[in-house]
């Protein structure tokens, strides 16, 4: 499990991005005493670090440039500010992105997730779904030798179930993340996408891989 | 100032000398002064007259003449005091002085209102930045709790927070933006996440074509406008968005076009401006008009122009255009 440490100085957003990371398979900790966080932040063994950059004591900013003296963990920005400029500026303190308030709970999820792919992915080498090979490259499923064309939706929705392996996955998100591919679809065309690739899934051999929670969403067996 | 103005001015004067020079006349005539000692008396003092008219005519003209020259070409009339410098007679020192004082008074003034105006905006911009965070605090409850009914009336505030935000943006003298090399498409797509529940509910479909480019501007801001173009589609009914994007030498064209109510003929001309309403925001959803005003503001500030086509009842299209300039474009 995911470790994320949320610096963040108004209680309720605080405990409410908590409670949507936990919920969302994370596990998260929250800073409450801001007169030592560049030290909290040292010691913790989290993966992820949300910042706040409105902070008591030491602003956000001055404690990123700090941290990046030392550390390169990933650092996710949270402001109310919404200029681009000081979006450019955290990015320039070593952000690793940069998200404003109010936040939109699905998009601020998937850009979690994807700080937190892009750390693991440097590291692994293939991706593999039981014993069928992944290309998102290519966009293709091989096993055994057979190989099976995805089309560029059907990949992305099944990259994102293989991610979130054994969890349920909600339309919401699936949509969330097509869009954020600019693949603006509905939601007849999503079912639809997710039908045919539990079809060749099957062609594949792998039946009923993708099971429907019914009001919540898919999950990928 | 013309010589025949200036005399016409003194008339008062000329008529109280002629009938004085009359009544000397009949008065000497009555001591049987002779005629030729009358008539040199009379050119003697009628020289004597036009010459003191004359002199003083030829002393005030520069001034006055300099005075109406400034006024006539200056870009700005109150600073016509900067360019006046105080004359060798009495009325015109006095004038050179009042109008000192005038204009010391009015940049007192206007200064005061800057300040004011600067301070107003800043705590705007503060108290946008505060209620944003109970905004997004009570966005995330409702995520949490999985109800989703509040949601939508929260997203409502949140967008016409971003209105207040944007216009007191728009109307700053100041610099806050930056114009940088962004991604067209993302700025679209980031948008259109911000609105997916919205578009989906009005089976509204969005479809992009040939974004793939980068332009120069401040993204934010881009956002901001996508967003309300966006708003103003859902409000007038659309069911398809299609937004294109059109490379020329040397700008970027970027189409926003949609299948809703469109724009009446007559309106057309003034959709951009402040507070105009028109038939649309009549007969249908209250409107502000407010949106595309802030939208060519926003545009007027970063450079962009924005223009607007539309058929009744058959389309509405926003063209907004990007100035390609290479010496921006440095890596």
């Amino acid at each position: 499990m995911k470790k994320i440490l949320i610096i963040e100085d108004d209680a309720v957003l605080s405990e409410e991005l908590c409670t949507l990371l936990k919920n969302s398979g994370y596990e998260a900790s929250r800073v409450t005493d801001f007169e030592t966080t560049a030290d909290q932040m040292r010691s913790s063994d989290a993966d992820l670090i949300l910042l706040d950059i409105n902070l008591p004591f030491t602003g956000g900013e001055t404690l990123l440039q700090e941290f990046r003296k030392t550390s390169d963990k990933s650092v996710i920005m949270l402001t109310s500010r919404t200029t681009e400029i000081d979006e450019v500026l955290s990015m320039s303190y070593g952000a690793d992105d940069y998200i404003t308030k109010p936040y939109n709970p699905t998009i601020l999820l998937l850009r979690v997730s994807a700080v937190l792919k892009r750390l693991e992915r440097s590291g692994s080498a293939k991706v593999m779904y039981q014993d069928a090979e992944v290309s998102g490259v290519k966009g293709t499923l091989t096993r055994n030798g057979n190989e099976m064309i995805l089309t560029k939706n059907e990949m992305i929705i099944f990259q994102l179930l293989l991610d979130r392996r054994g969890e349920i996955v909600t339309r919401d998100d699936l949509m969330t993340t097509l869009w954020d591919n600019n693949e603006f679809v509905n939601d007849n065309a999503l079912s639809v996408n997710v039908s045919r690739l539990r079809g060749k899934l099957a062609e594949l051999g792998f039946e009923d891989a993708i099971e429907t929670r019914k009001k919540q969403g898919y999950v990928l067996r | 100032m013309r010589f025949s103005a200036y005399l016409k001015d003194r008339l008062p004067a000329i008529i109280i000398f002629v009938v004085s020079l009359l009544l000397s006349l009949i008065f000497l005539r009555a001591y049987h002064v002779i005629t030729e000692a009358l008539a040199v008396l009379c050119v003697i003092l009628t020289a004597g007259a036009f010459s003191v008219f004359l002199w003083d005519y030829l002393r005030k003209k520069p001034f006055y003449d300099k005075l109406q020259n400034c006024i006539n070409e200056l870009d700005q009339k109150y600073l016509i005091s900067e360019m006046v410098t105080s004359p060798d007679f009495l009325e015109g020192r006095i004038l050179a002085d009042v109008l000192k004082d005038c204009d010391h008074s009015m940049c007192d003034n206007v200064a005061l209102h800057r300040r004011e105006a600067a301070e107003f905006r800043e705590y705007i911009e503060i108290w946008v930045h505060e209620v944003k965070l109970p905004v997004g605090g009570l966005q995330l409850m409702c995520h949490n709790d999985g109800n989703s009914k509040y949601s939508e009336q929260l997203k409502r505030i949140d967008d016409y927070i971003e209105n207040v935000l944007y216009y007191a943006r728009s109307r700053n003298a100041e610099k806050d933006y930056i114009i940088k090399k962004t991604s067209l498409k993302r700025a679209f797509i980031d948008t259109a996440i911000r609105y997916r529940e919205e578009l989906q509910e009005r089976g509204i479909a969005l479809s992009t074509e040939n974004l793939d480019m980068d332009i120069m501007t401040d993204a934010k801001w881009l956002g901001f406008i996508f967003s309300q173009l966006m708003g103003n589609s859902m409000k007038y009914e659309a069911t398809e968005i299609t937004v294109t994007a059109e490379e020329t030498p040397d700008s970027i064209s970027l189409r926003f076009r949609d299948n809703g109510i469109g724009i009446p003929e007559s309106d057309l001309p003034y959709i951009f401006e402040k507070s105009f309403t028109g038939e649309n925001g009549r007969t249908h959803t209250r409107s502000t008009g407010m949106g595309l005003y802030i939208v060519s503001m926003l545009c007027q500030k970063l450079g962009h122009s924005v223009s607007a086509k539309s058929v009744q009842g058959e389309y509405t299209e926003i063209i907004i255009s990007f100035g390609k300039n290479d010496f921006l474009d440095v890596q």
